[in-house]
């Protein structure tokens, strides 16, 4: 399974990234990037709680592999 | 592809050879033409080299389509980590009580959903407008890949 696009990509930094997961996690779950993965990665968020947590777990790097 | 029905900027983390999956994402929640219809995109993605050259594979996802500023279905595919609903599912938006349980909560099983079937099924049955005209033909590639 493979995507491709014709929209424009824009590729970030690793600053870049972790600037937008910041963003992204006091935007959509009142907390930072930063807290939102303690509490995710301890269990205490789980990726499914609701759309927003779902779509902020998404962009951590490596989210996938950190367990 | 995801221009069929959206203009948004896709972000995207890293394009290298690595270990570890790499992420993209539409920058914003992408309103569709033709309705109160939304699309979010967010996909985890290996970068690969054989000896057929290179190739991404996705191995995460998830797909919302919202309507009127609500979750109407998602289907998500993130494999590991704390949650223990490893294998593709989707979640819906209804607001139906199942004894103590909701049913939007439920992790409805699938199998691997490719965002071209999404795509199709929003423009074919949901009636977003596409953006361009050959809409068909590139659903119709990705899904042959």
């Amino acid at each position: 399974m493979a995507t491709r696009t014709d929209n424009e990509i824009r590729e970030l930094s690793p600053e870049e990234w972790d600037q937008r997961v910041d963003e992204q996690a006091r935007k959509r779950l009142g907390m930072s990037g930063e807290e939102f993965e303690r509490r995710l990665n301890a269990g205490e968020i789980d990726i499914d709680d609701s759309p927003d947590v779902t779509r902020v777990a998404m962009m951590l790097p490596l989210h996938a592999t950190h367990k | 592809m995801l221009s069929c029905v959206t203009s948004v900027h896709v972000v995207v983390r890293a394009y290298h050879l690595s270990d570890a999956p790499h992420e993209l994402e539409l920058a914003d929640t992408a309103k569709m033409r033709g309705g109160p219809l939304s699309i979010d995109v967010s996909e985890e993605y290996e970068v690969r080299h054989d000896a057929e050259g290179w190739r991404v594979e996705v191995r995460g996802y998830l797909y919302a389509i919202g309507y009127e500023g609500r979750e109407l279905v998602s289907y998500h595919w993130h494999p590991s980590g704390n949650s223990p609903i490893t294998w593709p599912h989707m979640h819906v938006g209804a607001n139906i009580q199942v004894g103590d349980r909701w049913l939007g909560k439920v992790h409805l099983p699938t199998g691997a959903v490719g965002l071209e079937r999404v795509l199709a099924m929003v423009i074919t049955e949901l009636g977003a407008k596409p953006l361009r005209e050959d809409w068909e033909r590139l659903i119709h590639e990705a899904a042959a890949r």
